[in-house]
């Protein structure tokens, strides 16, 4: 089973949820699929054993060669490419690498090279969970590059646990495309409300069960909360906001750690989920 | 005309508090919210709505009934949006990403790119000022386009209204929305907070505004939750030349006042607010000199 947890608006609590989860499973892939900022091995501490790197290409244009005739200017769709007097100008942080310039050009004065956009990293986290992230570099756009080289680790038969980049838009969507069920981490905050309720119309529109987790529970007011009960939304969990567990959080130490009785919770929501999944 | 990004790497460590309290303070300034996929700055500014204009964002390659299954296509693409090109073409709509090359390639002209709405952006009314936000349609790509296109209305109403200053609410992460809401900008703020997190973000965002070489401020949010990770945010900034431009303390008004739709500055007891005005006093000399 594949399990996501996003949120819409940042900072509400995904990647408390989806460590606290793994931890309290015990057994369990994690894949921290926010590969732009990845904070899950703060808390679950892997022994990191490999580092790949996630290379994408970018195309360089032989002066000798090219006759500045703009095909590759004209057939480039993301801008990267422009011809100014007798010259290329190629800006690499437009480019997708999707190879067009090469296939368009008529001098064949187009050649690719393999740039480093960020890495990959394995390794194991007790009790036993095998831990993967991505980590794009900073000054690059390939979020989802980063995220589809994380994809080929996915395995099968085993409970998947992803960690999303927050938002709604093609990262968020690729990191639950293959969920057969999305925990939703949200805050009872008008911002909070505000978010949910985009992060819900994707999930619909894709066809994922979900379910709600009400972080920081008792700041703010009660507009998630009616929402959900007169929407029919399951509300899975309510984490009470509490100083204590703010500090814990940022030591990098899990709920576990402050009170044990969270272990139960947490697997009593994967009990939970298990009714609702896809399929 | 000066123009500052407000950005922190990690989601949810104040970036739209402090934003909006900065709109409020302001004078001659346009707003922009860059946050395009989940904005929020609306919530707080409660604009009026004065222009929509439809965002029409990359294409989607689309196959119709002639295709051959001959398989150039999938060969090519690189993004594997392509598969089943033996016997059923499909193409993935979340993998693509509308580069054209299976258009190109394909001998029997059976491929269109087909571009689609993809969101709204708006000029709306204030009681502060004017803002330009956006709102992506959920699921929809391009959200970096889509923040040059609302900061390029907002560059034009400035310049033609002779406005002094805009300020940019940023998107969390270091992808495409935050690059193209940092491009050009004079100043970025870094809103952090003292958790190990908080902190890894931080250094990952800077290293972008550091690529794009912009002065950068730094701003520690909840400073008091984790006294040593704060020291060591203004280790990192005291060896990286940041300025660091304050620290807010834990302050449980601030989302009360947010519940009821009002700003933390105009809450006098609160300790969280008063900071955030002396913050902006430090981020006035720059966006205003003389």
């Amino acid at each position: 089973m594949i399990l996501s947890v996003a949120s819409g608006k940042g900072g509400t609590g995904k990647t408390t949820v989806a460590v606290n989860l793994a931890l309290s499973v015990g057994f369990c892939q994690f894949m921290d699929y926010d590969v732009e900022a990845p904070n899950a091995a703060f808390f679950l501490k892997p022994d990191i054993k490999h580092i790949q790197k996630v290379e994408m290409k970018h195309p360089y244009f032989l002066k000798e060669v090219c006759n500045a005739c703009g095909k590759c200017a004209e057939f480039c769709n993301f801008n990267a490419v422009a011809v100014a007097g007798d010259e290329v100008i190629f800006f690499p942080e437009l480019c997708h690498g999707c190879g067009g310039c090469l296939l368009v050009c008529p001098e064949g004065a187009v050649r690719e090279k393999d740039v480093e956009i960020g890495k990959i990293k394995k390794g194991f986290s007790k009790p036993g969970i095998n831990f993967y992230m991505g980590d794009l570099k900073p000054g690059y756009m390939r979020t989802i590059s980063v995220q589809a080289a994380l994809d080929k680790f996915i395995e099968k038969d085993i409970l998947i646990i992803i960690d999303c980049p927050p938002g709604t838009s093609c990262p968020m969507v690729f990191s639950v495309k293959d969920s057969d069920y999305c925990i939703l981490v949200t805050e009872p905050t008008p911002y909070g409300l505000n978010d949910l309720l985009i992060s819900i119309e994707v999930l619909k529109d894709m066809g994922i069960p979900y379910g709600v987790i009400i972080n920081r529970d008792g700041i703010g007011n009660d507009e998630v909360e009616n929402y959900c009960r007169k929407n029919n939304i399951k509300i899975l969990l309510k984490i009470p906001n509490d100083m204590e567990v703010a500090k814990y959080y940022s030591r990098g130490e899990s709920m576990l750690d402050y009170d044990i009785s969270w272990k139960g919770k947490f697997e009593n929501i994967l009990k939970e989920i298990k009714k609702d999944v896809r399929k | 005309m000066k123009q500052i990004t407000i950005i922190s790497g990690k989601g949810g460590t104040g970036k739209t508090t402090i934003a909006s309290n900065f709109i409020k303070l302001a004078r001659d300034h346009i707003a922009v919210d860059s946050d395009v996929d989940a904005a929020n700055l609306h919530i707080l500014l409660d604009p009026k709505i004065k222009e929509t204009k439809d965002f029409i964002g990359g294409a989607v390659a689309e196959v119709s009934d002639e295709c051959t299954n001959c398989g150039e296509c999938e060969n090519l693409c690189r993004f594997e949006a392509i598969s089943n090109s033996s016997s059923d073409i499909k193409i993935d709509p979340i993998r693509c990403e509308g580069c054209g090359v299976c258009e190109y390639v394909c001998p029997v002209d059976a491929i269109k790119l087909e571009s689609n709405n993809q969101g709204y952006y708006y000029t709306s009314e204030s009681s502060f000022c004017t803002l330009v936000h956006a709102k992506l349609n959920p699921g929809a790509e391009n959200s970096g386009l889509l923040v040059t296109r609302v900061r390029n209305v907002a560059e034009d109403i400035a310049n033609n209204q002779n406005k002094k200053a805009i300020i940019i609410d940023g998107a969390p992460g270091i992808g495409c929305p935050v690059i193209s809401s940092l491009n050009g900008v004079d100043y970025a703020m870094i809103v952090t907070e003292p958790t190990l997190s908080g902190i890894g973000d931080f250094i990952k965002v800077f290293e972008v505004t550091k690529f794009f070489n912009i002065k950068t401020f730094a701003c520690v949010n909840k400073y008091d939750i984790n006294l040593n990770n704060t020291e060591k945010i203004y280790d990192f900034c005291l060896k990286n030349d940041i300025e660091l431009i304050g620290k807010i303390p834990y302050d449980d008004k601030v989302s009360i006042c947010l519940s009821n739709r009002k700003f933390i500055i105009d809450e006098p007891s609160s300790e969280a607010g008063k900071e955030i005005k002396k913050i902006w006093e430090k981020v006035k000399e720059y966006l205003y000199p003389n």
